[in-house]
């Protein structure tokens, strides 16, 4: 039920990239749609009354096994936020270096493409 | 900080009575990261932050002189190597690349995890050298008369 949430922010994202016209409203939705991939694999991983996954001294094997949680969507989603930091980056200059050479963010009227 | 560059002086006091804590805080996550949420990465861009809220407050003119590009890319590159070193450290002192070779020390005190806490101040020194320069170009370089300035 809750993964229905992560869901709907990522149509809201999808929302905003088919539908609007600013490239600025475009990135956000963009955005949006990484958080709610991020949202979904960490919450792949949720575990109720889950345990650190590091073995104490006097624990049995099959009881960890069972507690703890799966960190490696953890690691995973840590590393897919560093990279969406770099794309949203790379997003932006282009946006930029579009509003420099056609000085719009409206994507109907950068229709000319020129070198 | 000259007084017709940037915003207005409230914005500026208040820069100026805020940075030093927010650039502290950034050290305390980037130093602490072993033992409490955080780690090079958010201490990074916290430092990173503190020097873009220069930068949007006093005009980017003062914050070039705080901290220029060149010094940027010179700690951006320099970081890098610190944790390559660090690395190697371990394959020369140990066995293995990024082994533990410093004392272990007593849970839930500073020094309690061994060349983590160097590998996190690097990391962190990277990121924030970075975040700052890719502001810097994102802001600063503009196409003049079709003609690149970078």
């Amino acid at each position: 039920m809750i993964y229905g949430l992560c869901l709907i922010l990522f149509l809201v994202g999808f929302y905003g990239i088919v539908v609007k016209r600013n490239l600025i409203k475009i990135i956000m939705g963009l955005i949006i749609m990484e958080y709610a991939v991020h949202l979904f694999i960490v919450l792949v991983s949720y575990q109720r009354g889950g345990i650190v996954p590091i073995l104490q001294e006097g624990q049995s094997i099959s009881e960890f096994v069972q507690l703890a949680v799966d960190p490696l969507p953890q690691v995973l989603v840590l590393t897919a936020i560093i990279i969406n930091f770099g794309i949203t980056a790379l997003v932006v200059a282009i946006a930029i270096r579009l509003y420099e050479k056609y000085g719009t963010f409206d994507i109907n009227e950068i229709r000319r493409l020129r070198g | 900080m000259k007084p017709d560059q940037g915003m207005s002086l409230i914005v500026k006091t208040v820069t100026c009575w805020i940075n030093s804590f927010i650039f502290l805080f950034g050290i305390y996550v980037m130093l602490f990261g072993h033992i409490t949420p955080g780690g090079g990465f958010p201490g990074g861009v916290i430092i990173a932050c503190s020097f873009i809220l220069i930068t949007l407050a006093a005009g980017k003119e003062f914050a070039l002189k705080l901290f220029s590009l060149d010094d940027a890319s010179v700690v951006d590159s320099f970081s890098i190597f610190l944790f390559l070193f660090i690395g190697f450290l371990g394959l020369i002192l140990g066995n293995y690349f990024l082994q533990n070779f410093m004392a272990a020390g007593e849970p839930f005190r500073l020094p309690s995890a061994g060349t983590i806490v160097l590998n996190n101040v690097a990391i962190g020194l990277k990121v924030g050298a970075a975040i700052f320069a890719m502001f810097m170009y994102l802001s600063l370089f503009r196409l003049d008369e079709g003609e690149e300035t970078e």
